[in-house]
């Protein structure tokens, strides 16, 4: 047991439990959970699907541990816990649908299997078959005349003539020879499962089953003499469905099927009531008080009414695995958990997400109830077949924040805004008046301004008064650094080469300065060869003469040799002699 | 306090009164192990759920104990907070078999412990880890290496494996709580003289 890193769920959940190699591969209607021994702990009933092929087993959890597995012949379909009888103690039945069957276990041992009815066959079928049984035709014609059946009628072909006609010719012989004894039968599987209250909506009341079938059926068991006390006829295969009310009274089932429409069927009618038209096929079928939440594969969850008619929708951030309802009824919670495909699984209460739990692995089977004696426990298995169960803190809250994007909540809070002066008014009204002048008048004041500027600069560049020479043939920078006290100022100029590659030659530099006032050492001096991307320093020393401490700007250039303009200009304000005020 | 007071004290004819409040999750045997240390002649025969709370009072050698045996199911929690304040000691009791709900159990000790009213007092806690004779059950070390109890640094706790309904180790644990309420009692006498 190790426990998992649960981020952005808020600290609502303890991790319990987590066995990453538990080997459970099931999904969500496999799963249920139920007090099976009457002791008032519940326990976890799986029908795991083993490897999809083999392995199949019925496994009941409490705790932590494993407590019982036992084989299951095929794969099951929908697995519930319910009550057939009246007898004390209560102990509730599990019923395991697989195939046509449906698998009923009481105190986890086998007690009695139900088949559906089977199918009306083809009567040519039967006569191909017959014809075969009685050796007059071989399986070359059977083919053929089970060929040209299938493609007429509107009875389909049993599965065994199905079957035959996927053969090769060498294995057909060998196969009628096996069967040709054994009449013909058509039967449909089972594809969902779900209880209905018989007669009182009390927890431990007695519950119908409620199984849909290939053939686009639903049939409501009796509990006790499985019986089919009532069929439905669905215009789609179902595959996913929520039962609510008591069969007595009212009730009503929610069918998502294969079309991928929703189906509402209603006690008085055997057809269809209500029918919504999703979208895109539906991933996951919840029902939350009256309204259906309903999960599509193109990652939306949708609200509809028990109607149909459609509440809300909302985009997902991942593809939809598994979903089921969250209902916690000592709290008055009711909120819907869905499992994506990127490992989390969201939980919302309407259209708002509350709450983000993050797995180490996808989230296949969700369920949520009353697992050991604790009420808010989530169990969830993963694709790698682990078994995690997270069991909801005594003090979790939900707060009910809208996540739909909109203005955030400080924008409703109203400012303190003082009250309309008579300046105001005025100023408004004016403006309202003389807009269209107001804003040419600024409009031409923005422009003069913009050209004043562009003319001064022009004017520096054409001048060379900046420190950056703006010419092709000679890219340079230069900055100027003064130090000393006075009234002896050392110069130094870092003069840089920002060409990409060529050196530039035959530079100098010289000053221009008020000649009372400074006197310096090197008025004109040569520059080396730049070099590119190296800064060059070149100093010189500067004297202030005048000791009334006054201070001027002495002017840099730098010059190509031969040429009068300047390439840089560099303005060195030069600080006010400290030393020549000392004495 | 007064001579007299002070006499009887030391003759044991007036014991001193304790208040302790037993907590725990349902179903981990608070009630029973209550009614295990009651004298025999009062013991309940069947134990039930509780329902909000039951006090019991029974004597030790030197103590005269009222214990506020608290339901624990998880609606009833809430109310455990309000005896904080009264209370001098603390018998938590897990159950060692339900390896489950030892993070459930984990939490509201961990409530319990940063309870404004429990935080900076340095009053005992006691744990059973009870239903130790069941198969599953996790030894007294396992509980308390779940429970993290090795961070509580700042009070004196004790932890003994223990069978409610046979009464093995509750004594053992009771005389821990005795010798605890004893010491803090003398500590405190010091302090007054």
């Amino acid at each position: 047991m190790s426990s998992v890193e649960s981020s952005g769920d808020g600290g609502r959940w303890l991790d319990a439990h987590y066995d990453p190699v538990a080997g459970l591969y099931t999904f969500s209607s496999c799963v249920d959970l139920a007090d099976l021994s009457g002791d008032g702990e519940s326990r976890l009933v799986v029908g795991d699907l083993g490897t999809g092929s083999s392995g199949m087993k019925l496994k009941v959890y409490r705790g932590t541990a494993l407590m019982s597995e036992s084989v299951l012949l095929d794969l099951p379909a929908g697995l519930v816990a319910f009550f057939m009888d009246l007898h004390e103690p209560r102990i509730p039945a599990v019923a395991v649908a697989s195939g046509p069957c449906i698998y009923v276990y009481k105190n986890l041992r086998p007690y009695f299997k139900f088949t559906l009815p089977s199918l009306e066959i083809n009567p040519l079928e039967q006569d191909v078959w017959q014809q075969v049984r009685e050796g007059q035709i071989d399986p070359l014609t059977l083919k053929e005349m089970l060929e040209s059946i299938r493609k007429k009628d509107d009875v389909p072909l049993s599965i065994r003539s199905l079957r035959f006609l996927s053969l090769d010719v060498n294995d057909m012989d060998e196969f009628v020879q096996l069967h040709r004894q054994q009449p013909i039968r058509r039967q449909t599987v089972i594809t969902c499962i779900g209880t209905l209250k018989k007669s009182t909506a009390d927890e431990d009341g007695v519950s119908c089953l409620v199984i849909g079938t290939e053939n686009s059926n639903v049939f409501i068991l009796d509990p006790e003499a499985f019986t089919i006390l009532s069929k439905m006829s669905l215009p789609a295969v179902p595959t996913m469905m929520d039962v609510t009310g008591q069969f007595d009274v009212e009730f009503r089932i929610t069918v998502a099927c294969r079309d991928g429409h929703i189906y509402i069927l209603r006690r008085e009618s055997d057809k269809p009531k209500y029918c919504v038209e999703l979208s895109s096929h539906p991933a996951g079928l919840v029902r939350i008080g009256k309204n259906v939440v309903v999960g599509c594969t193109d990652e939306s969850l949708q609200g509809f009414t028990q109607k149909g008619k459609k509440l809300w929708k909302i985009i997902l951030p991942a593809p939809i695995t598994t979903m089921a309802a969250m209902d916690l009824p000592t709290r008055g919670f009711q909120g819907v958990l869905v499992g994506l495909a990127n490992c989390e699984v969201h939980l919302y209460r309407d259209k708002n997400l509350l709450s983000t739990i993050k797995a180490p692995d996808t989230v296949t089977s969700i369920c949520f109830g009353r697992y050991g004696r604790e009420d808010g426990t989530l169990i969830m298995t993963t694709k790698g077949g682990g078994l995690m169960v997270k069991i909801l803190k005594r003090t979790a809250a939900f707060d009910d924040r809208d996540s739909a994007p909109g203005p955030p909540l400080a924008q409703s809070v109203r400012l303190n805004i003082p009250k309309k002066t008579k300046l105001y008014v005025d100023q408004t009204l004016r403006e309202r008046e003389n807009g269209l002048a107001m804003h040419r008048t600024f409009q031409m004041d923005l422009s003069r301004t913009r050209l004043a500027a562009a003319r001064a600069y022009v004017k520096a560049l054409e001048s060379s008064l900046t420190p950056v020479s703006s010419s092709l043939s000679e890219p340079l920078k230069m900055n100027a650094v003064v130090q000393g006290l006075g009234p002896s100022f050392k110069l130094t100029l870092n003069v840089q080469n920002t060409a990409a590659c060529r050196p530039i030659m035959n530079l100098a530099i010289s000053f221009l300065y008020d000649e009372n006032l400074y006197k310096v050492r090197n008025p004109y001096m040569r520059i080396p060869l730049l070099v590119p991307g190296l800064i060059y320093p070149i100093e010189t020393f500067v004297e202030n003469t005048n000791d009334k401490g006054v201070s001027d700007v002495i002017k840099v250039f730098v010059l190509h040799e031969g040429k009068s303009s300047p390439l840089l200009t560099a303005h060195i304000n030069m600080p006010v002699s400290e030393g020549s005020t000392l004495n | 306090m007064g001579l007299l007071d002070k006499l009887s004290g030391w003759l044991g004819l007036k014991k001193k009164e304790v208040n302790i409040l037993c907590l725990g999750l349902d179903n981990s045997g608070k009630t029973t192990i209550i009614n295990q240390l009651k004298p025999s002649n009062t013991q309940a025969q069947e134990i039930v759920p509780t329902i909000g709370f039951n006090i019991e009072k029974f004597k030790s050698s030197s103590l005269s104990f009222t214990v506020f045996d608290m339901s624990g199911q998880s609606r009833y929690r809430s109310l455990w907070e309000h005896y904080y304040k009264e209370s001098h000691a603390i018998i938590f009791v897990i159950d060692s078999s339900d390896k489950l709900r030892m993070v459930v159990a984990k939490e509201e000790l961990d409530t319990l412990l940063n309870h404004e009213d429990i935080q900076d007092r340095k009053m005992p806690v006691l744990f059973f880890a009870n239903k130790m004779d069941l198969r599953d059950a996790l030894s007294s070390v396992k509980v308390s290496q779940k429970l993290c109890l090795e961070n509580i640094k700042d009070k004196p706790w004790h932890i003994c494996a223990s069978n409610a309904i046979k009464g093995e180790g509750l004594q053992e644990g009771l005389d821990w709580l005795q010798d605890q309420i004893a010491q803090s009692y003398q500590n405190n006498e010091q302090v007054k003289a």
